[in-house]
């Protein structure tokens, strides 16, 4: 079953993109480290290593049916959040075929117990974590983070693999509709009104920061703001001399640290005087079906969320109307205005200034 | 050996002139790295600023300018000077009493051992001075591992004391390991990376305090063994017939050593090459006589980490880890030292 038809693989040359049939057509397409992968139909069991890919693919095939496996740590993000309400079964899938922690040698005798028919495994760190899968003659697919078009085709390549094309489809659309509405409006923006941003991808251990290079920087300019650190290349530590000196206007704290928040940046006195702290404009990064601040299949919320945090005078964008819509069309479930608080991290961020725009309940 | 005293004496009537070049230059450099950061303040209002700690006077400074000085820099330059300081002396002694100049902190466990303890202490707590609690204790720990392998008939030979270190830090590695291999990705364990890759780049007065104290009683001890030390230099049989009790002299000074090695790790991180390379460099100036080189290795390793942190907090925007330095630096300048100090200022047997 793994010829391919010349056709398809031309077509394949050309484009680089998902080439599928119907349901019993073989399924081809290259993943991102440019291998051709086949399947002989569509996939009904599917594994993903990526801790980022499960609430991924679940978005795409609108369900956790065909997730049979998925990284611990993609389980610890869905604990406890909105994916968790939405599908509770998601606690049930096995975790077992790698980590613990940040490690993706995957445990083959598991992932093999699965029978699945497709693996999404990660290309961009060491051949270590791919060869035992591909010598156990799983299928593999590769994919890489970091940019804009990449996540692009993780959701073309989870869409081809479910039959889900459309959907797939559909919402990479929707990242082109948003980024396109925002650009058009922050483009309109003089360089001089375009605050001075700094996030934190940690905080609370170091002080380390996303540079020019990050996929932070690409939504910081889209959604009308500078990034403070873009000299850097993608993470780095600086001291908090250097944090002083950039001065941020806005300060965004990651996701991950789940105990960091805005308080613990008013309360630093080293940090006293940024304009950031005296403007109470230092924010938590939102947690819906996955974090915000890295890229993910709720990204165009983000950018919208961000546009409004930095422009709160321009955009006034009904976000928790969008976030309902749009998961809807995700997970099939809309959410209710407590969701919203609780995924806008209202809690952390009600003190900050204008966080009342984001509020479900001002009408 | 013999040599080498007479010339230590010979030297003796310049060494007021170099202790008052070695303070001269460490006051230097101390105000010189007050002067320079990322965020620029003029050499005038730093003047200003530490000037009204001592005079009341109408600041001609902001706020901003103030609060970098006195809280982010200060802080620094105390910390970076005074784990130089500590592992310069710590080395110096090392050195000594194994009569080796290719010891150091990291060579005979106590830096991993104190990795494993801090690494610990981050998994089960947020406290720093559990951190340093258990960084000290399991430095301590590696120690006794390091001796009970080591002594064999009531007493320890000096390579099985190195080789012994080996074994010992390779273990302490794996269990630094295990406590990154169980942390919470989220938060413990970028925590413990962060940790074990050291910097001042968190400099505050509370650290300062947790490194100021240990490193502070551990030279002190070590200054008051000085003659004890230059007696076990001599060998364990000369130690033996000159009356010294060669066992207790050296763990006494072990023990010094660990306190000041895991104070810097627990608030530095671990930073290698600077207890190696200052003792050397201090011997070149003052020959193998401890009353003398503890001292000037304090001074110059002072003088030493302050420079590079200098340079690890300016040079880019981004922190350079000061142990990248360290070894860029150690390295090379070691390896020259070895070859110039084969045949002199180290006691040859």
């Amino acid at each position: 079953m793994k010829t391919i038809s010349l056709a398809k693989l031309l077509l394949l040359a050309i484009t680089g993109t998902v080439v599928s049939g119907t349901n019993a057509d073989p399924i081809t397409f290259t993943d991102q480290r440019d291998r051709i992968v086949t399947l002989d139909s569509e996939a009904a069991r599917v594994v993903t290593i990526p801790i980022p890919a499960a609430s991924m693919f679940m978005s795409v095939d609108g369900g956790t049916e065909k997730l049979v496996g998925m990284h611990p740590l993609s389980k610890t993000a869905i604990k406890d959040q909105i994916l968790e309400t939405f599908y509770p079964d998601a606690m049930s899938i096995p975790s077992d075929i790698a980590g613990p922690g940040f490690n993706f040698s995957p445990n083959v005798e598991a992932l093999l117990s699965l029978e699945p028919d497709l693996v999404f495994q990660w290309g961009h760190l060491n051949d270590d974590i791919i060869d035992p899968l591909l010598n156990a003659g799983l299928n593999v697919a590769l994919i890489k983070i970091g940019q804009e078009a990449f996540t692009r085709r993780w959701l073309t390549m989870m869409g081809a693999v479910t039959g889900n094309e459309e959907k797939a489809a559909k919402m990479i659309s929707w990242r082109d509709e948003v980024q396109a509405e925002i650009k058009a409006e922050t483009d309109k923006i003089p360089a001089a009104e375009k605050p001075r941003v700094l996030y934190f991808m940690n905080y609370l251990s170091k002080l380390r920061v996303a540079g020019g290079k990050s996929y932070n920087n690409f939504y910081i300019n889209l959604a009308g703001g500078q990034n403070a650190a873009s000299e850097l290349g993608m993470f780095a530590e600086v001291g908090p001399e250097q944090v002083i000196a950039w001065d941020p206007e806005v300060i965004l704290l990651n996701g991950f640290e789940k105990k960091l928040s805005p308080k613990d940046v008013y309360d630093n006195p080293l940090f006293a005087d940024l304009s950031a702290v005296k403007n109470r404009r230092v924010y938590k990064m939102p947690l819906g079906g996955y974090r915000w601040d890295p890229p993910n299949q709720e990204s165009p919320l983000t950018w919208l969320w961000l546009s409004m945090v930095l422009h709160p005078e321009r955009f006034d964008w009904d976000l928790p109307r969008r976030m309902d819509e749009n998961y809807k069309t995700m997970y099939g479930q809309g959410v209710s205005a407590d969701n919203v608080k609780k995924i806008l991290r209202f809690s952390m961020n009600k003190d900050a200034a204008n966080y009342e725009i984001f509020s479900p309940d001002k009408q | 050996m013999q040599q080498t005293l007479v010339a230590g004496v010979r030297e003796s009537r310049w060494r007021p002139a170099l202790f008052i070049v070695l303070v001269i230059v460490l006051v230097l450099s101390a105000l010189l790295s007050l002067a320079i950061g990322r965020f620029a303040v003029p050499v005038s209002h730093v003047a200003g600023i530490l000037a009204s700690a001592l005079l009341p006077m109408e600041p001609w400074w902001t706020p901003v300018e103030a609060r970098v000085v006195e809280l982010i820099r200060i802080p620094r330059v105390l910390m970076a000077g005074l784990a130089g300081a500590g592992l310069a002396v710590a080395g110096s002694a090392l050195q000594g009493i194994f009569r080796n100049p290719l010891v150091g902190p990291q060579i005979i466990g106590v830096s991993s051992g104190a990795a494993f303890g801090g690494a610990l202490a981050i998994l089960l707590s947020e406290s720093r001075y559990l951190l340093i609690g258990l960084a000290f204790a399991c430095g301590m720990l590696a120690m006794v591992i390091v001796y009970s392998i080591s002594r064999q008939q009531g007493r320890a030979s000096i390579l099985m004391l190195v080789l012994a270190g080996i074994v010992t830090s390779a273990f302490f590695s794996a269990l630094v390991s295990v406590t990154k291999f169980v942390a919470d990705p989220d938060d413990k364990l970028p925590a413990i990376v962060f940790w074990l890759m050291g910097s001042f780049a968190s400099a505050s007065y509370e650290k300062v305090w947790l490194i100021a104290v240990p490193v502070i009683i551990g030279s002190a001890v070590i200054y008051l063994m000085r003659f004890q030390i230059n007696v076990l230099s001599l060998g364990d049989e000369e130690a033996h017939a000159l009356g010294v009790k060669v066992e207790r002299t050296r763990w006494i000074a072990l023990t010094a050593i660990a306190l000041i090695s895991s104070a810097v790790v627990a608030a530095a991180g671990v930073i290698g090459w600077v207890g190696l390379v200052i003792p050397h460099f201090a011997r070149m100036l003052t020959g193998p006589d401890h009353k003398v080189l503890i001292p000037a290795a304090m001074l110059i390793g002072a003088s030493y980490l302050i420079h590079v942190d200098n340079v690890a907090r300016t040079a880019i925007a981004a922190e350079i880890p000061v142990g990248i330095i360290t070894a860029l630096i150690g390295a090379p300048i070691f390896g020259l030292l070895l070859r110039r100090t084969a045949n002199k200022g180290w006691t040859s047997e």
